[in-house]
């Protein structure tokens, strides 16, 4: 799920870009470092939309850094238990498959996908159902329900299910009509 | 206090001159937004700390020679690692040109190179608290002090309120 809310970081700032820009090179210096991460309270950091508010700087001891409080509003993305999410399948192994939805990855077992999908081994590696009509394999787009995270402090990491119902293939790049 | 309006500026004109506050000693870069004090992150105060005095300042106008230490210490430093200068340089730029010839002449041959190097970065940096002087003499410098009290609270000072003592003036120049 996505959420706009308002963070706080403290950055620090090397003397020379105390200038007329300092605001510029701080937000600039801020997007770069914050966009993209993970922490695992608050899921991946997508994108920075706005600054709300910078402090006032305090000069660190010894180093001549300065650090300013800046209070910043973002979107972030925390995948929730029983959400559900369309992925793109990255790997495929008899244990199950692994796929991403944007930053995260989520991992399918093989015991969560519907039992009349089997293992086919091979060149392209894929789980197919008996008729053929359904395969996955790598770059399928699937959708799956988060039954499981694992949240550290800079990761995030799910366990995905696919045996429900509306769950499964969306599109198939190797399915030729 | 409660009968005292907020009034931050002119309720010190009359405040004996105290004795130098010699600790706790915050230096502050100023910023362009004026704001509430906001709480900065701590290094090690408390929550309790981190009220601003809402009163008219109570401690002394002048500058002590150990704020003055700190401020030119960190501006010098903050200038060395390119910080923008706020002042006009007249000639203190170049570090090698200043005044070494002399200096070099009073070593004698034998404490050769390596002193010489050593005074050379002493010299740059010579330089670099000169061009801080020079801005503390402007008031240009773009910090303020923050002077913790005893019972925790604390009073902003900007360099530019500050008074810097006369018997600094030979090196600081007339204020």
């Amino acid at each position: 799920m996505f959420f706009h809310i308002v963070l706080e970081r403290n950055m620090q700032l090397h003397p020379r870009h105390f200038g007329r820009d300092l605001r510029d090179k701080l937000v600039s210096k801020l997007m770069k470092d914050v966009e993209g991460t993970c922490s695992g309270r608050h899921g991946f950091i997508v994108a920075i939309t706005g600054i709300e508010n910078v402090g006032k700087g305090l000069i660190r001891d010894g180093t001549g850094f300065v650090t300013f409080p800046v209070k910043y509003q973002c979107v972030v993305f925390r995948p929730f238990k029983g959400e559900i999410v369309e992925a793109v399948v990255t790997m495929v192994n008899k244990m199950g498959f692994f796929a991403e939805a944007g930053p995260v990855q989520i991992f399918v077992s093989n015991h969560l996908i519907p039992d009349d999908m089997e293992f086919q081994s091979g060149d392209v590696p894929n789980y197919t159902t008996s008729d053929g009509s359904v395969k996955i394999q790598k770059e399928s787009e699937v959708r799956l329900k988060i039954i499981g995270t694992r949240v550290d402090a800079t990761e995030i990491f799910c366990i995905g299910t696919i045996k429900d119902d509306f769950l499964g293939v969306i599109s198939d790049p190797g399915a030729n009509p | 206090m409660a009968d005292e309006d907020y009034e931050m500026d002119g309720g010190y004109e009359d405040e004996p001159v105290e004795p130098e506050l010699d600790e706790g000693v915050e230096v502050e870069e100023e910023n362009n937004n004026e704001e509430a004090p906001d709480p900065l992150e701590g290094e090690g105060d408390e929550k309790q700390e981190q009220e601003p005095v809402e009163r008219p300042r109570k401690t002394s106008k002048y500058m002590t020679k150990y704020e003055r230490a700190r401020i030119l210490g960190t501006r010098a430093l903050q200038i060395s690692m390119n910080a923008p200068v706020m002042v006009e340089l007249e000639g203190e730029t170049d570090p090698l040109e200043v005044k070494c010839c002399e200096q070099q002449s009073e070593i004698n041959m034998l404490k050769c190179c390596f002193i010489l190097c050593d005074l050379k970065a002493l010299k740059s940096f010579s330089i670099t608290l000169q061009i801080a002087m020079k801005e503390l003499r402007e008031r240009k410098i773009p910090f303020t002090i923050r002077r913790y009290l005893p019972d925790g609270s604390y009073e902003d000072w900007g360099v530019d309120e500050l008074i810097v003592e006369d018997s600094w003036k030979r090196q600081v120049g007339g204020q």
